[in-house]
């Protein structure tokens, strides 16, 4: 049973901290990521509009 | 159960009017959010794919969004709490799986290559129109089924966690205040409000799932909660293959089978690849996501397990409710209920909007997605493609409010409790079971036909032998069952069979189903002798008397019918294929070429030529 116990607790540590790394990432970035989105429908929808 | 008790124990929560405020604020952003991107939806492109302009850190963010459901919070909390650590394989094979289907590109990278907006879309290229319409039917069904839980499950946890009563109006005013805020802005903004909302939870829910962690954590303390899950549950509490966990190695092959339909056959994740930038887009966000899988999963079961070991050592009057003798209370209230007494006032609002929030990206998509199917699939391709573009987007519209007025029925008349897991893995199994088939087959292997396409579909359906209600009624047919059992004795919980000769213990785990009159009810069996069955206490629909029909049946586990169902629709798919090959079958380049221009998407679908219908259908 102490391999389980183990494995559990390496997986709840390493996968809990790897999420933390990639949340601030993805935050950060994400954030980015609308503004050019906002950005490229705002063109598609100009141009829809000129069509 | 005493009601007053009950009440008392529940009502001990520390959400206070701040915490109300702060729910507030987040559910008027959101509809504000709608509102304010409604002018860019003109397309159906720019509203069911948000006009394929997801960046990695979007993508990852609002698949995460999407697929981190309060629905999935909470009945993965309840498997914690049931299955302590044991559940955490399931978290870790999600997690892997998604991981290979990034690194590999299997299935979603192709798929993106191809640039379909639906599922459907790709049966159509590959298959046929027929195949695509009947394909459209089975997604939408399976898929509508499939959330028709979602709205009760994620109120149960606002009035568990708020402290409202479990019974009268609060349950059902939640899920319609909540049901009607995710209408408006879906139904306004699409895709663009969807991946907007899905950022915005993703930003609130991830730092809040890390903070509850951590506060649990210091609460009950990380060495005590593995020594009490070891006291408590003993091996089975960690070990998933050992018996008594609930697990076995059958499960853990179905669960591996589930880490690769959620995340790579599952539209609504699909969806999520399919409004990415690029291929390579696609590979980057499903390897980073394959964190947000495994953490989608882990972090609740932690919380279940946290509930768990919380009642246990510091609240007895809850040790009583939930895991005392009698009648319990539904365990789906554990995690909410334990959050509600550990989290401080100020940051128990945060969660709570978190968890609001991690309901309603979850509900507009699945809502944007299935209508989407209906209008894009079912509905558009049946009138000849004359459908406009504002057509089909006024069409998607409605259906939204349909399938959202349909699931607020369903939430109120079903009465599901703990086998909700298992609900949706049948209830999803409709579609997917096909749909591996069709899409492994037809995007990896020429001889694959249209005939063989159409059977496995079809053949997904007996997926529904797998639901509970379903074996209820041929309960008569199932091996080992007995019918119409003549009783000599009733007891609280034991009933005397006239000539019984069952072997000890041989029914333990079925379930004896009691007809009086019009009313039935089943109790499940616990111990037995040759003639002498003990019984769970009965229910409180009615106490059997003498004249009562009883009938004895095992059932079939979900999961084995479930790897069954795949098994079988491989076979009919690849027999029928090579039974009935197409005539002209697809040239790969057709199907690797994109068939809509840049952003015009939906709108010209359908260009399907006579030519190719009658080619793919044969």
């Amino acid at each position: 049973m102490s391999f389980w116990i183990f494995l559990w607790k390496a997986v709840f540590i390493v996968g809990v901290g790897l999420f933390a790394v990639m949340a601030l990432w993805v935050s950060i970035g994400g954030a980015k990521d609308v503004k050019k989105m906002l950005a490229k429908m705002e063109i598609d929808a100009k141009d829809e509009e000129a069509e | 159960m005493d009601s007053a008790a009950v009440s008392q124990a529940l009502s001990q929560t520390n959400f206070t009017a701040l915490d109300w405020g702060i729910v507030s604020v987040y559910l008027l952003i959101s509809v504000v959010i709608g509102l304010k991107v409604k002018k860019y939806a003109t397309s159906m492109s720019s509203y069911v794919t948000a006009g394929r302009s997801l960046g990695t850190c979007l993508g990852i963010a609002t698949m995460t969004g999407t697929e981190l459901g309060l629905i999935t919070v909470m009945y993965s909390a309840q498997k914690g709490f049931t299955g302590g650590f044991a559940a955490f394989h399931i978290a870790t094979v999600a997690g892997v799986v998604t991981f290979v289907i990034g690194f590999t590109g299997f299935i979603v990278y192709r798929l993106r290559e191809m640039e379909v907006l639906t599922i459907p879309e790709f049966y159509e290229r590959r298959f046929g129109r027929k195949t695509r319409i009947v394909g459209g039917v089975m997604l939408a069904f399976g898929g509508i089924l499939n959330m028709g839980l979602f709205l009760k499950v994620g109120s149960m946890f606002i009035v568990g966690i708020t402290g409202m009563p479990q019974h009268g109006p609060a349950l059902p005013a939640v899920m319609i205040t909540l049901l009607s805020l995710v209408l408006i802005y879906t139904v306004l903004g699409g895709m663009l409000s969807v991946v907007l909302t899905d950022y915005i939870q993703f930003v609130v829910l991830s730092f809040g799932l890390l903070l509850t962690s951590a506060i649990a954590i210091l609460k009950l303390g990380w060495s005590n909660i593995f020594e009490t899950v070891e006291k408590v549950m003993g091996q089975p509490g960690f070990d998933p293959t050992v018996e008594g966990a609930g697990f076995g190695v059958e499960y853990m092959v179905w669960m591996a089978l589930m880490g690769l339909v959620s995340c790579a056959i599952w539209p609504t994740a699909v969806a999520r690849a399919l409004a990415a930038e690029s291929p390579e887009t696609v590979k980057k966000q499903y390897m980073w996501s394959s964190l947000s899988f495994l953490i989608r999963f882990l972090i609740p079961y932690f919380w279940g397990i946290c509930a768990l070991v919380y009642f246990k050592t510091q609240a007895p009057d809850l040790n009583e409710l939930f895991l005392g003798e009698g009648e319990k209370l539904n365990n789906l209230y554990a995690m909410p209920v334990f959050l509600g007494r550990i989290l401080p006032a100020g940051l128990i609002g945060v969660i709570s909007a978190a968890m609001i929030a991690a309901f309603m990206s979850t509900h507009d998509s699945y809502l944007l997605c299935w209508s989407s199917v209906i209008t894009q699939d079912i509905v558009a391709p049946l009138m000849g493609d004359k459908m406009t573009a504002k057509g089909r987007i006024k069409l998607t519209r409605v259906l939204i409010v349909v399938i959202g007025i349909y699931i607020l029925y369903w939430g109120l008349v079903y009465e599901g409790s703990e086998d909700i897991w298992d609900y949706m893995a049948v209830t999803g199994a409709v579609y997917f079971t096909g749909a591996v088939a069709l899409l492994v087959g037809g995007l990896y292997w020429k001889g694959a036909s249209s005939t063989g396409a159409m059977l496995a579909l079809i053949a997904g359906c007996s997926a529904v032998l797998g639901l509970t209600p379903v074996q209820r009624c041929l309960r008569d047919f199932i091996p080992g069952s007995v019918s119409s059992m003549e009783v000599t004795e009733i007891g609280k919980a034991h009933i005397v069979v006239k000539g019984g000769n069952f072997k000890p213990d041989d029914l333990v785990g079925g379930k004896l189903h009691i007809v009086s009159g019009d009313d039935w009810q089943e109790v499940e069996i616990v111990s037995n002798a040759p003639n002498r069955i003990g019984l769970k206490p009965w229910g409180s629909k009615f106490t059997p008397k003498e004249g009562d029909l009883f009938s004895y049946y095992k059932g079939v586990p979900g999961t084995r019918i479930g790897l069954l169902t795949v098994a079988f629709t491989m076979i009919i798919f690849v027999v029928g294929s090579l039974a009935v090959p197409d005539r002209f079958p697809p040239v790969s380049s057709e199907l690797d070429a994109p068939r809509h221009g840049k952003g015009v998407g939906a709108e010209s679908v359908a260009e399907t030529s006579e030519a190719e219908e009658e080619g793919s259908d044969a």
